[in-house]
């Protein structure tokens, strides 16, 4: 069963429909919350409202345009810059180009000896510390595993936007583990 | 090992981990009401006009069966009045009034059948007739034994008169013993040469 379909089900009333299509795009919605807020309750709401809005505002779904799990990671994209907004300072999603490379440079050296648990909590540390809109590119491209046409879909910017943002993105996860390792050995 | 390579391996370590967490299962639950809750949304418009097309249906059925009821009451009343209207004999006392003791003449128009009709009773023989018939049972018209062999008449006319019980003996009708003394409103159909066809008490 399609998208498509299970979404005219929806429409008609079907739960189970709606059971199914929360079941295969669930999961992304709550993690791009989860992963863009670090607030549980946040992404809890968010993606209640984003399914809501699937009965709602089911017309304004075009499966010609796009697939049905970008169009609703759009939707949730945008309830979750209305969320920060009004609560915390405005989070800009727009890239900060003046501070994008090696605000904090490191000496460069070899990484050999660094530990693997300590380098996947920096680079994890390193990607809550990026511009929500660099953040949100790697959370869909590198580790929702998206094409870049889809997070330019669900973005709403060109492709090659996506693909220079996350370059960029990458760059500073990059030089911050090269200046972790670089601390670790000079340690040793 | 270079800082990129060693970068995409730990992203997509993270990657993995990131895409094991699962939706909650507390909000399909929620989703599922929302839907059926949508059903019960568009349902109700739906039953609105059901039962707003039911109560037409329902006035409507009641305004054919007020109307066949009316047209039953104004066939049955039209019945009743041609009845009434066909039969001169009855209609004559009416315009009569009843409560006036005086004796009032009515000129009728001539009506064959009418005639006819007496004239038939008058062929009939009397003493079969007369024994069943009693002064207080005269509530129609009877033919009069005295009117036997009399002409047919071209003009008739009701003739009120007041008479004791004991006069209708004179006409051929038999009367109780305790009625003769009685006093009595009778009318008579009374040919254009002034002798009586019919008689009938009215009180």
């Amino acid at each position: 069963m399609t998208d498509e379909q299970l979404h005219r089900a929806a429409l008609g009333g079907s739960s189970d429909a709606m059971a199914v299509l929360y079941s295969r795009h669930g999961g992304l919605i709550y993690r791009f919350t989860l992963q863009m807020s670090r607030d549980e309750t946040i992404a809890e709401e968010i993606t209640q409202e984003v399914f809501l809005a699937l009965l709602t505002q089911l017309d304004r779904f075009d499966a010609e345009r796009g697939s049905l799990s970008t169009w609703l990671c759009g939707i949730a994209r945008r309830q979750l810059l209305k969320r920060l907004n009004r609560s915390d300072p405005p989070a800009s999603f727009d890239v900060d180009e003046e501070n994008q490379e090696q605000a904090s440079c490191p000496s460069d050296g070899p990484a050999e000896t660094l530990l693997r648990h300590e380098a996947v909590r920096l680079v994890h540390d390193g990607m809550n510390q990026l511009p929500p809109a660099l953040r949100e590119v790697v959370i869909l491209c590198a580790l929702e595993e998206m094409s870049y046409e889809q997070a330019a879909q669900v973005l709403l910017v060109p492709v090659g936007t996506v693909r220079s943002r996350l370059h960029r993105a990458k760059a500073r996860l990059a030089v911050l583990l090269r200046g972790e390792m670089a601390n670790t050995e000079r340690k040793r | 090992m270079s800082t990129e390579r060693e970068l995409e391996e730990i992203l997509a370590e993270i990657g993995l981990e990131h895409r094991a967490i699962g939706a909650p299962d507390k909000l399909e639950s929620v989703l599922c009401a929302a839907t059926a809750a949508r059903i019960s949304v568009k349902a109700a418009p739906r039953m609105r006009l059901a039962f707003t097309l039911a109560a037409v249906v329902i006035l409507l059925a009641a305004l054919a069966g007020v109307a066949v009821l009316w047209q039953t009451h104004i066939g049955h009343s039209s019945q009743i009045q041609q009845a009434r209207s066909a039969s001169p004999v009855q209609r004559t006392p009416q315009a009569i009034d009843p409560l006036t003791n005086r004796t009032q003449t009515h000129n009728l128009p001539a009506k064959p059948a009418q005639v006819r009709n007496i004239q038939k009773h008058d062929a009939t023989p009397r003493h079969a007739l007369l024994p069943h018939r009693t002064w207080n049972s005269l509530d129609e018209f009877v033919p009069l034994p005295a009117s036997e062999g009399l002409p047919t008449a071209a003009e008739l006319r009701v003739v009120r008169i007041k008479l004791r019980g004991s006069d209708l003996q004179q006409y051929g009708l038999q009367t109780p013993a305790d009625a003769a003394g009685q006093t009595m409103l009778a009318e008579f159909v009374v040919g254009e040469d002034g002798l009586p066809r019919a008689i009938r008490i009215v009180r």
